[in-house]
């Protein structure tokens, strides 16, 4: 089984030493975890690996063979692949899964002018067939899932002999049973064999697919474990670099909670099917269920951005409409959309303009912006939430996920809402700023009604007074009183109800 | 490995680009170069063609050069309004050419009083605006798409005023059946717009109205994109549409007041052109489109700003005036001209996009 080797792997920036002597060793047939909060040097790690940089420090064997990785195309001829999380990127969506899967192929000058199909598509169906994976060769990709991508992506790698495969937040979008399917085709490469370097932030996924975890912090290697020595506890405390202080904030008495929302016979399509619950004022509530169970439509509708078919939102006593978010921001209901990046934040402009904009009014007089008046505020906000860096002039694009994150929530900080919508609001950040959030959700409780929305069953079962479990656009199970079954939530999210999770039956193989 | 040394402080800060702490005279050279390479370059080819001819460095000269440059200063406002917003508007050409013909052929072959004609070319201006926003917005068709449809259909419509003729003094009249001559004439208040002077006096040319009116717009329009706050939201409407949309912005309101804008000014444009020729000549307005085009992309190199804004399309309008107007002067053909244009945008965004790519 191949062997591949990194000792005091280094990487010195201008000013900043992204990776300092790191030693990591990836074994055929194991899985090796890399975690660490943002900024802790795993994309440099990654880049490193897969011939991004012309220079670094350390040295890299295979086998016991020393071998020089500086341009992409060394670490292609070692067999070293990365499979992003973004995974669109690397395919082409009008083209067919047999297309993509064999496209070096079609590149290849010697296959002459024609597309021979059948050839093509004999070849294809090989591939997936090995890999167990039942998909339409002739089908575009552009109707594929996101999982359905990963997995082809995985494949197309496998199919050109790659034998070590690096996962960059594999499961930073995908719901339960996608993981455990991916988790599944993990266990079989690794009987044939594959190696894979698994980067991800979900500690209790690591602990049900990893052999050996390395921990990061601060470019540094900071901690090694392997399956048995693993524990969570010590694993975050290692990510942190201190004692980690409780995840989730205490919960308020319930005493004071006063409705604010209430939401009757809700339909949309087939996406969303009656619908009805309600919101407190004093308490967070959680709504879970898998990607696709229709959280986010009814958030989308909550804030205005889809009108339902039919069914009453009520709030303070009212019915309302909404032909738009802003009818909805007008009403005090506010929206932290999932997919920050494209729905949240002005990547290419500053703190200040990112966070300013929805109540740019209250910054101006007779339409002049005053700027005094935005950066003071800013600075509060900046304050409030512990941004880093304290720059209001700073560009979003330069901030780390969980501060991108932070300035979308800092957006609705200047007035008190009736409704906060958090959707996904812990997507692919770090362990701190998770804790961080969860901190302002309950912050917000106070003087709103909160509805957190997550397909993380644990956070939403953590931080939440109230639990809605969703499944195909419907409500299937409510829960009020604490502590909730964590498994009974999970039966009801997945719509099966299953004795063994994914990882007792992996103790078992 | 100087894991002693390791700025923690920085990595805390959470910075994902890294950045550098000592002053590195080589990058600050480049970025110096970057901000303002092109403002200096400006001042470096004037001073060129300052020794080079004698007639360059004069205030009147000065004044000829911006008045080169004031209608395709305006329409290039337009098309800016409509790049902030993150659309494009290629009807410019055509709406320029429309307001020719239109206001002077409505002078001449009706009569119509030069205030009302100015006033009907504005209104058409904005109907087309509203055109355009009408197909991009509702029947959502790609902006470059829907707005070469218009094109088309205005530089039809400019046309069929006057059957294809030019409209001059003493023309016959296309519409009369038995092709009399037209009676009306371009009132010399109209002509005032594009030839006349203000703040004349015995030593001093004056000041030509199009640069007036050019400085008036541009003055207007950056004040709106820089310091108010409909600015904000026009860029933030550019920037991310759907965090606009999230963040309570009526995207569409905006979007439609950009095309609105930018088919006005053009129409201005149009106008101011129209007093200049003092006739209306058939497709006055279609070299206006590919050169406000180049102005508005110039702009996104000045300062480096990289986005479109009114400074930088004013100073990417005077910079192929002063080109064209120097390289005039030392009798390098007309014929060049065009490559000198070409030239000039190829180098300004190839610096500024090459040397900030990461």
């Amino acid at each position: 089984m191949a062997v591949l080797k990194a000792s005091g792997l280094g990487k010195v920036f201008p000013g900043v030493v992204a990776l300092d002597g790191v030693d990591l060793e990836l074994r055929g047939g194991y899985v090796h975890a890399l975690i660490g909060a943002n900024g802790a040097g795993k994309s440099t790690l990654i880049k490193i690996l897969t011939g991004y940089y012309p220079s670094y420090e350390g040295r890299i064997e295979l086998n016991g063979q020393l071998i020089s990785i500086h341009k992409p195309s060394d670490a292609f001829r070692y067999g070293i692949e990365v499979v992003h999380q973004e995974v669109d990127t690397t395919l082409i969506p009008y083209l067919s899964i047999a297309e993509n899967l064999l496209i070096e192929k079609l590149a290849t000058p010697a296959e002459g002018f024609f597309v021979r199909k059948r050839e093509l598509h004999r070849q294809a169906r090989q591939i997936l067939q090995t890999l167990q994976l039942d998909m339409d060769v002739d089908q575009p990709v552009a109707d594929l899932s996101l999982p359905q991508k990963q997995l082809l992506v995985i494949a197309r790698a496998i199919s050109r002999n790659a034998s070590f495969l690096i996962l960059d937040e594999p499961t930073a979008s995908l719901g339960v049973s996608d993981v455990e399917r991916l988790f599944t085709m993990i266990r079989k490469l690794k009987q044939r064999g594959v190696s894979f370097l698994y980067v991800s932030h979900r500690l209790t996924e690591i602990q049900e697919i990893a052999d050996d975890i390395t921990i990061l912090r601060g470019g540094k290697k900071v901690a090694y474990f392997n399956r048995e020595t693993f524990e969570m506890s010590k694993a975050i405390e290692a990510m942190l670099g201190a004692q980690p202080g409780k995840l989730f904030p205490t919960r308020m008495p319930i005493t004071e909670r006063e409705l604010v929302l209430e939401v009757r016979n809700l339909g949309w399509g087939k996406r969303l099917k009656n619908i009805s619950f309600q919101a407190f004022r004093g308490e967070v509530l959680g709504i879970t269920g898998l990607t696709g169970a229709g959280k986010t439509e009814l958030l989308n509708i909550l804030a205005g951005c889809e009108k339902a078919d039919h069914g009453d939102i009520i709030l303070d006593g009212k019915v309302v409409h909404f032909r738009q978010p802003k009818d909805a921001i007008r009403h005090g209901i506010f929206l932290i959309p999932e997919d920050r990046r494209h729905r949240g934040l002005w990547i290419e402009h500053s703190i200040r303009t990112n966070v300013t904009l929805p109540f740019i009014r209250d910054f101006s007089y007779l339409s002049f912006v005053l700027s005094f008046k935005e950066i003071s505020h800013v600075l509060q906000i900046i304050n409030r939430l512990k941004l880093v860096p304290p720059n209001p002039e700073m560009t979003v694009k330069n901030l780390s996920g969980g501060n991108q994150q932070k300035v979308v929530i800092g957006k609705w900080l200047l007035q008190k809402g009736r409704v906060v919508l958090f959707d996904e609001a812990t997507q692919g950040i770090d362990i701190g700023a998770k804790q961080e959030v969860y901190v302002l959700a309950r912050e917000l409780a106070h003087t709103s009604a909160v509805i957190f929305s997550s397909s993380d069953v644990d956070e939403v079962l953590g931080l939440a007074d109230h639990v809605l479990v969703m499944r195909d656009g419907q409500i299937v199970g409510e829960f009020d009183t604490q502590p909730i079954d964590r498994q009974q939530v999970m039966e009801l999210a997945t719509g099966a109800v299953r004795t063994t999770t994914a990882y007792t039956t992996a103790q078992e193989e | 490995m100087t894991s002693d040394k390791t700025p923690t402080a920085s990595r805390k800060a959470g910075i994902a680009v890294a950045k550098p702490i000592r002053v590195n005279l080589g990058s600050f050279l480049s970025r110096f170069f970057l901000r303002y390479g092109l403002i200096l370059t400006l001042i470096l080819v004037s001073l060129f063609f300052s020794i080079r001819t004698q007639a360059f460095a004069s205030i009147d000269n000065l004044l000829d050069i911006l008045r080169a440059v004031s209608i395709l200063t305006i329409v290039a406002l337009g098309v800016t309004f409509s790049v902030v917003v993150s659309g494009f508007d290629v009807s410019v050409g055509a709406v320029t050419g429309l307001a020719v013909i239109l206001s002077t052929a409505l002078m001449v072959i009706w009569g119509v009083p030069w205030y009302f004609a100015i006033l009907i070319c504005l209104a058409v201006g904005a109907i087309i605006g509203l055109l355009n926003s009408f197909l991009i917005i509702r029947l959502r068709i790609p902006d470059l798409l829907a707005t070469l449809g218009v094109l088309y259909l205005v530089q039809g419509l400019q046309m069929s005023i006057t059957k294809g003729d030019a409209v001059y003094k003493g023309m016959t009249n296309p519409w009369s059946p038995t092709r009399e001559i037209a009676g009306g004439a371009i009132h010399p208040n109209f002509l005032f717009l594009g030839q006349g002077f203000v703040l004349s006096s015995e030593a001093f040319r004056g000041i030509p109205v199009p640069v007036v009116i050019m400085a008036v717009i541009a003055l207007i329009a950056f004040i709106f994109l820089e310091f108010s706050r409909f600015g904000r939201i026009f860029y933030a409407v550019g920037g991310n549409i759907e965090a606009a949309r999230l963040a309570g912005v009526d995207v569409n309101k905006v979007r439609m007041t950009a095309y609105v804008i930018s088919s006005v000014l053009a129409t201005i444009g149009g106008l101011v052109l129209a007093a200049r020729i003092g006739s209306g000549a058939v497709k006055a307005g279609d070299p206006y489109l590919l050169d406000a085009v180049a102005a508005t992309y110039f702009g996104f190199a000045v300062l480096n700003a990289r986005r479109a804004n009114v400074f930088g399309t004013v100073l990417g309008a005077i910079f192929v005036g002063v080109m064209l107007n120097g390289l005039t002067m030392m009798n390098i053909p007309w014929y060049i001209q065009d490559v000198i244009k070409g030239l000039v945008l190829i180098v300004s965004l190839g610096l500024s996009y090459y040397t900030t790519r990461r």
